[in-house]
């Protein structure tokens, strides 16, 4: 080659087969994970994979329209919340629940969000921190519906019914192939999300909203529908959490939760779904599994925003982008004349 | 009924001053930095509890507890505004949320990993009771007040007449011509930096006996009470900040008063909520400054 333009490299031709490889083998290595790890290992990539459905929800409002939300926690409780409520009150099924969780928590998103997405940069910030504390004193206040500081506990755990088989999620192996299972789910759509024409819709806000709005982007309606969805996902892990806890009080409500899903999707890669997933199983399952206590776990997550901001701003994402692609050079399969530019 | 509202008015006069006092640091922080401070009631959390261990594991005397809190504030303030705060000049406002609550992260559990989570006692302090007006109360509830109003006599006086606080103006309306005719922007968000938490740590200290009570989380609503206040009293505006910190604190203690003491902590955010969405550039002028 004799161009002198700074071309971008030439992406190998194996980098699609490679990453789909990679999916799969994640996917995998979680499959065969209960047979090698013991039950509180188990229970650190449960915890993980919960938290990747709000930590998803937040990388759809940060990364698709660029709006810094602390308030994924509150409906990751209201969520909980929700299914709590429901299974002890009317004893609706796990699935029901999981569902209904999302709808309300997606509906409760709508009044918050029209006043609030009027605001921008900081001013958007400190309102959905708002958020948190309010969402704090109602579930200590409104003793008769959540019972305050005590918290609602017993709530049921998972049981599907198919015909006459009874599948009852009591252990921690059982629910450990449930939960991966509603997060692939979830990424599946949040795949489908953002490749979608509305996906691009989404990106052409947060690049630019004027230009955006005079191409014909109703970038309004689009903003409250993704801060709508993002709290669905929210919704969706508080349920989760709820029927794998049993428990929910109001500690669901701290900021430590918006902060550990903020942590993961910044730290992972903004807008990044393989992101998402090394942020929920770097600082959520390994901070767990090495029992670490939850302040020095918050003072790890403090250098970490620290050195996400002055240091590796892209989060870890990148680096994983350069190694497969780097991967995928070396691989046996290229051919010695396709491998120019290096 | 008339005693009432009085008695009231007159607390939340008092702990309207120390919200005036913590505030008006994250104001001038904002003027500089354009960038919140999420942090700031950690400062406020490190001078009570600087205050606290001066005072009951060194035995040292209350009013000279005060100064020693302030300057291990001020120092670490320094060591954080050379190392974050001032690398924020010109970066985007995600990174100043993102950078100052990690710093709050960092301070809060490193105090509760250091002292233990539990509350703690604060001894001490000017407790002996005089009549104001007819209401009984504590003299260090008096001192605060004197205290908040020769601060602000001292802001004023700063902003407007030393070079230092010249600067910070200037800082505050452009930083890129400051840049232009030679002042050093960045030493100006140091300095305005460890001022502000400074007065933030100073209140700490000053409210420790009142509160009585202490523990590392105890920073978090403050922050988030003076988010209320500096947007209440326009960002950026210091004058503004003393009597938004006074309405807070007195419709804090009327609804504590009246509906109930666990409401107390709502009236900030209501009023927070109120004030984004109809007055988004404070109560006090019609246009933004920034």
């Amino acid at each position: 080659m004799s161009t002198t333009l700074d071309t971008p490299a030439p992406v190998p031709r194996h980098l699609p087969a490679l990453r789909w490889t990679g999916a799969l083998a994640v996917v995998a290595a979680l499959g065969v994970a209960p047979l090698v790890l013991g039950g509180y290992y188990l229970h650190a990539l449960i915890i993980a994979m919960i938290f990747l459905l709000p930590a998803h929800g937040l990388n759809l409002i940060l990364g698709y329209t660029g709006m810094l939300s602390l308030a994924q926690g509150v409906f990751f409780g209201i969520g909980a919340y929700v299914s709590a409520l429901l299974s002890l009150h009317f004893g609706t099924s796990f699935a029901f629940n999981l569902v209904a969780s999302g709808v309300i928590a997606g509906a409760i998103a709508l009044p918050l969000g029209i006043p609030a997405l009027r605001l921008r940069t900081y001013s958007f910030v400190m309102c959905t921190l708002g958020f948190v504390v309010i969402a704090q004193t109602v579930a200590k206040n409104w003793i008769s519906m959540t019972r305050g500081d005590m918290g609602l506990a017993g709530i049921p755990q998972p049981k599907f019914q198919f015909g006459s088989t009874v599948l009852n999620i009591n252990t921690i192996p059982a629910y450990y192939y449930l939960a991966p299972v509603v997060a692939i789910l979830a990424t599946l759509g949040f795949y489908a999300l953002i490749k979608s024409p509305a996906g691009r819709a989404m990106v052409a806000i947060r690049d630019n909203e004027v230009l955006a709005e005079s191409l014909g982007v109703p970038t309004w309606a689009y903003k409250l529908v993704v801060f709508m969805l993002s709290a669905m996902f929210a919704g969706l892990g508080g349920s989760l959490y709820a029927h794998y806890m049993t428990v929910v009080s109001p500690l669901v409500f701290q900021m430590y939760y918006s902060t550990t899903i903020l942590v993961i999707v910044l730290g992972g890669g903004v807008g990044r779904v393989p992101g998402a997933v090394i942020g929920s199983v770097l600082f959520v399952a390994l901070s767990e599994a090495l029992r670490i206590t939850p302040e020095l776990r918050m003072m790890i997550y403090g250098f970490v925003l620290l050195l996400l901001v002055f240091s590796v701003p892209n989060g870890l994402a990148p680096l994983l982008d350069r190694g497969l692609e780097r991967l995928a050079r070396i691989s046996p399969v290229t051919r010695g004349g396709r491998t120019h530019g290096r | 009924m008339g005693y009432f509202i009085l008695e009231q008015i007159v607390n939340g006069v008092v702990t309207g001053s120390v919200y005036a006092l913590i505030a008006a640091g994250m104001t001038m922080i904002f003027g500089v930095l354009r960038a919140i401070n999420f942090a700031h009631g950690e400062y406020y959390m490190l001078g009570t509890f600087a205050a606290w261990y001066v005072v009951s594991k060194l035995g040292i005397d209350y009013g000279a507890s005060i100064v020693i809190a302030v300057a291990i504030s001020a120092l670490i303030a320094a060591v954080i505004g050379r190392l974050v705060m001032q690398r924020l000049v010109n970066a985007p406002f995600q990174s100043g949320v993102l950078a100052t609550l990690g710093i709050s992260l960092i301070l809060q559990n490193a105090v509760i990993l250091a002292f233990g989570g539990g509350y703690k006692v604060f001894p001490g302090g000017w407790l002996d009771p005089v009549q104001f007006f007819g209401i009984g109360m504590a003299q260090q509830r008096i001192v605060l007040v004197v205290a908040a109003l020769v601060m602000f006599g001292g802001l004023e006086w700063m902003v407007r007449s030393t070079t230092m606080g010249k600067s910070i103006r200037a800082v505050s309306q452009n930083p890129e011509c400051c840049q232009i005719i030679g002042i050093d922007v960045e030493k100006v968000v140091r300095r305005t930096f460890v001022l502000g938490t400074a007065l933030a740590a100073f209140s700490g200290a000053l409210t420790g006996p009142v509160n009585v009570s202490l523990y590392g989380g105890m920073g978090e609503s403050i922050t988030l009470k003076t988010f209320a206040v500096i947007v209440m009293g326009g960002m950026g505006n210091v004058r503004g900040t003393l009597f938004a910190g006074w309405m807070l604190g007195i419709a804090e203690s009327l609804v504590a008063g009246s509906i109930g003491l666990q409401y107390r902590d709502s009236v900030g955010f209501i009023a927070l909520l109120l004030m984004l969405m109809c007055r988004p550039n404070g109560l006090f002028t019609a246009k933004a400054r920034f």
